[in-house]
């Protein structure tokens, strides 16, 4: 029976007006957004692989100087594309894609592609995700409102269950109907899709495949969420109409208010940290420790006789090694911890709004959705503090290098020390490795937990507005 | 009692309708008083700026009136560049949160392209976007305002109360357009009263501005109303009705804004920035590995100029490296410039492919958040480094102290606001052709109603 009804519902959605329009444009939406993307990632992938040969050559060819001027000379990490970026690209125009990695300082990432663009980006980008996210509810609801509604208006709802056909297997006959109908249209896309996404991904991601089977998961459940409320409210309001204001309101609650709302609210329970402020601190906590360039510094003279005391000798020039180096390794110890914690910090608190929005997934599925997608598309804020923390370390293990150089190559007191491309090739370049998929997964449970409940929640409310539609024949 | 009348009376008694707009209000409440904090804020910041700023130039100053000084030393952390906070901010955050409102002025780091800071913030809440009044105004407006109006014929249609309502001698045209407006006006008072509510709250006052923001939102509210009579007088239902202008606000205000988007990137693309800053770096090192012959042939170019002697201390190569890196690099950020700019001028050209675009891109010109401003800023900021370079230079190339002369001439930056003319020229034309948009979507309606279409209207 629900087999019969499923098929019914297929046929009359496929001839419907609606659902050949919307889903035509869906699909040219959704194909049109992928091209695009696509292009566009190449484009930046291309762009910045330049950039990268571009600035190692500059590092290579910096010619001879002292070890640590080569420190000051720095050199830049740029930003591996995502993985999954052609399908949702997240937060990355809105973090910078380059980090400027130098003696003394850890530089923030500069340059967000959002800055060089119109106000038009405020509208949101056209993406296969946001069409997923946005597009394919409405298209749902404008499917789903009259299933039953539609019928009982006509009346012929109440002949069905006075002819004996079961409520619920009516309900999920419907259900299916629908389904199927945009499994029939989506589901080629999201095969073609994803076999070309899983041909992508930079340094050879090993969770690539993972990442898009549990993103088909998430928006599996999202949309099946959707689907199921809105048989629901067609099973339980009267008229079709009706039916399709409460829907309409839900989804604009859902893809419209809702997270501009939640980053709101969030935003004035968990505060974001103010640059000057942050800036303050940093610079307070750097006056606690060695200034490796001032000579007047107390820090620094203290460390002086703490070390000549320790060698038993009077003088720096007496050492067996050049006291310049060692300063500079101490100095920059120190001040990549401080900067080390108050970054720490920092992120911890941005990820915690990132966090609390997902909660607020409880109330509107999308959120929780939109973080699984972007975490799992490797497009979160997580995944840039990876990369964030990955030059970091970078820029500790490339001062670290040169630094010892000083210290173990150049004689006591000799400002005339020069070192060239043999000791520059000995630093590698900078490669991002692929986040741990413990990492990703931590990002991404609770939001998959909350569509999970979603789903399920939505399905017994389904299962329960079919049982309450046996009243009506009673 | 007029129709008129008699609709608002109708309408007022609908529990939903009251509603409907009790959450209108409330969210507009909750835009303006996130619009009012974020000024608060930006004037905060901006406050404390002018007070350091002023703080250390007065200080230099009252040392110049005792004694000569090293430049560096009037130099302290940069001069300043602000961009003073707009006074009608509330009404949108537009790029305020993106773009840099001010930076200081270093003269040995004028060529450092990442000078202009922007605050912290949660990239997530960058993405999503702020909750403020042309947020409320130009996505929640015609969301509510659909919901209000959606069913002006179907439903009665369907119950057999229109047929009733015409055979008493009104009209079609008549009743559906003060149906329409009727059951348009609280919405769109509110909306309007909101704009006018968060000038007076934010300092704005009742301003041209103010104004002319109020006569764009009612236009944009026009075409949603113009929007919800074409859907009915082209549906049969009250569902299709509501099915035509829930797809019409999908289209005009996520669709045809996001199409646009790519149309511009894809048109204009940007020069890439991981490739200038490489570009940059190797710039900077051919520079330095020629500071010699550089500075040799900067004094030969300007022998007034040259210390005694010739000989060239650090800073003075490091000006003439600068100098030269700006020579190469120019070109390249005056790319990035006609980019961004031509991208602007397809949107202006494009705007009215949707009234959601003209109303938003006309809300954050008026605001002072939009690209004109910040343009004009960058411009300005520009031209400032320039006086800063030479104004500096010479002295620090003929090692010549600041004295007490030199203080009417020091560098300060003041911001010219843009010609008012100009934002009035293009806002004023969103809204006639945000109208013009209403017009046309109001053309087919009255043609269809006009021609003893109440019988069509019926069936």
């Amino acid at each position: 029976m629900i087999l019969t009804i499923a098929l019914k519902e297929l046929r009359d959605t496929w001839r419907d007006g609606r659902f050949r329009i919307g889903g035509t444009l869906l699909v040219v939406l959704l194909i049109v957004s992928g091209v695009l993307a696509w292009q566009q990632n190449e484009r930046t992938r291309a762009e910045r692989d330049a950039a990268t040969e571009l600035d190692r050559r500059n590092w290579l060819e910096q010619g001879e100087k002292n070890s640590h001027s080569a420190g000051h000379y720095g050199l830049y990490a740029f930003k591996p594309t995502a993985p999954l970026a052609a399908f949702d690209r997240g937060v990355e125009p809105y973090v910078g894609s380059s980090v400027f990695l130098e003696a003394h300082r850890r530089n923030a990432t500069s340059f967000l592609p959002a800055q060089d663009a119109t106000n038009m980006r405020r509208f949101g980008e056209l993406t296969a995700s946001l069409s997923l996210q946005i597009l394919v509810p409405l298209l749902i609801v404008l499917l789903a409102f009259g299933a039953l509604a539609a019928e009982r208006e006509r009346g012929t709802l109440r002949q069905l269950l006075s002819l004996g056909v079961d409520p619920v297997q009516l309900v999920v006959g419907k259900f299916l109907g629908i389904a199927l109908a945009l499994a029939l249209l989506l589901v080629p896309l999201i095969a073609v899709g994803a076999w070309l996404l899983s041909g992508t991904g930079e340094a050879g991601d090993p969770n690539l495949t993972r990442r898009i089977l549990f993103l088909i998961g998430a928006y599996g459940l999202y949309l099946g969420t959707f689907l199921a409320i809105a048989v629901a409210v067609s099973a339980r309001c009267r008229t079709g109409r009706g039916a399709l204001a409460l829907l309409l309101g839900l989804w604009a609650f859902n893809c419209v208010l809702a997270p501009r709302l939640a980053t709101d609210l969030v935003e004035q329970w968990v505060p974001t940290p103010q640059l000057a402020e942050f800036d303050a601190a940093i610079a307070a906590d750097l006056k606690k420790g060695i200034d490796g360039h001032d000579s007047r510094d107390v820090h620094l003279q203290k460390f002086t006789q703490e070390t000549l005391a320790k060698h038993g000798k009077q003088n720096v020039m007496e050492l067996p090694f050049n006291f310049n180096g060692l300063v500079m390794l101490e100095s920059e110890k120190f001040s990549s911890e401080v900067y080390g914690h108050h970054y720490a910090r920092m992120w911890d608190q941005l990820e915690a709004q990132d966090r609390a929005t997902t909660l607020t997934g409880a109330l509107a599925p999308m959120l929780a959705l939109r973080t699984a997608s972007m975490a799992l598309s490797g497009t979160d804020l997580s995944q840039h503090r990876h990369f964030a923390d990955a030059s970091e370390q970078h820029r500790m293990e490339f001062m670290r290098v040169l630094n010892e150089d000083l210290m173990k190559n150049a004689r006591p007191g000799d400002h005339g020390y020069r070192v060239g491309r043999t000791l520059w090739e000995q630093l590698p370049p900078f490669v991002l490795a692929p986040r741990e998929w413990d990492a990703v997964w931590a990002s991404v449970a609770a939001a998959l937990g909350i569509l999970g409940a979603w789903f399920a929640g939505s399905f017994l409310w389904l299962y329960m507005s079919a049982r309450r539609m046996r009243l009506e024949v009673a | 009692m007029s129709l008129f009348q008699l609709e608002l009376r109708l309408m007022f008694r609908e529990r939903a309708v009251l509603a409907l707009l009790a959450l209108f209000v409330l969210s507009l409440g909750y835009g303006i008083a996130n619009g009012l904090e974020l000024a608060e804020r930006q004037r905060k910041e901006a406050d404390a700026l002018i007070i350091e700023s002023s703080q250390f130039n007065k200080q230099v100053r009252d040392a110049l009136e005792r004694q000569a000084l090293d430049p560096r030393q009037a130099m302290g952390s940069g001069h300043l560049a602000l961009l003073p906070p707009p006074g009608f901010a509330v009404l949108s955050g537009g790029q305020a949160d993106l773009l840099p409102s001010h930076e200081r002025i270093i003269l040995w780091r004028t060529e450092d392209p990442s000078e202009g800071k922007i605050g912290l913030a949660n990239p997530t809440q960058l993405l999503t976007g702020r909750f403020d009044l042309a947020f409320v105004l130009i996505w929640l407006f015609p969301l509510f305002l659909l919901a209000l109006i959606y069913d002006l014929c179907a439903g009665d249609r369907e119950s057999g109360t229109l047929r009733l309502a015409l055979s008493r001698g009104i009209g079609a045209w008549k009743l559906l357009s003060v149906r329409v407006l009727a059951r348009g006006t609280p919405m769109t008072a509110l909306a309007l009263g909101a704009v006018l509510f968060a000038a007076l709250l934010g300092g704005e006052g009742l301003s041209l501005p103010v104004w002319i923001a109020t006569g764009v939102v009612l236009a944009y509210g026009l075409f949603w109303c113009a929007v919800a009579l074409l859907s009915n007088c082209f549906t049969r239902t009250a569902a299709a009705a509501a099915t035509v202008a829930g797809a019409a606000w999908v289209i005009f205000v996520m669709v045809i804004p996001t199409l646009l988007n790519v149309v511009v990137e894809s048109a204009h693309p940007m020069p890439s920035r991981a490739e200038l800053v490489a570009k940059l770096r190797e710039a900077s090192g051919d520079a330095e590995r020629r500071s010699n012959e550089l500075i040799n042939t900067f004094y030969k170019d300007h022998p007034e100029l040259a210390p005694p002697g010739m000989q060239a201390d650090m800073l003075q190569r490091r000006l003439a490296v600068q100098e030269e890196i700006g020579r190469a690099m120019d070109p390249i950020y005056k790319e990035f410039d006609t980019e961004l700019a031509d991208q602007q001028q397809v949107v202006e050209r494009w705007r009215f492919a949707s009234p959601a675009i003209a109303a938003y891109e006309a809300l954050s010109d008026l605001a002072g958040t939009g690209y004109w401003r910040h343009r004009a800023f960058r411009d300005q900021v520009a031209a400032f480094k320039d006086a800063v370079f030479e104004f500096y230079s010479p002295k620090f190339h003929k090692r010549q102290p600041l004295v007490k002369a030199d203080i009417p001439m020091l560098p300060s930056f003041a911001f010219r606001e843009e010609e008012s003319a100009a934002v009035q020229g293009r806002t004023l034309s969103a809204m006639a052709g945000i109208l013009a948009l209403a017009l046309l979507c109001l053309a087919p309606c009255a043609l269809r109603l006009s021609r003893g279409a109440s019988g069509k209207l019926v069936s």
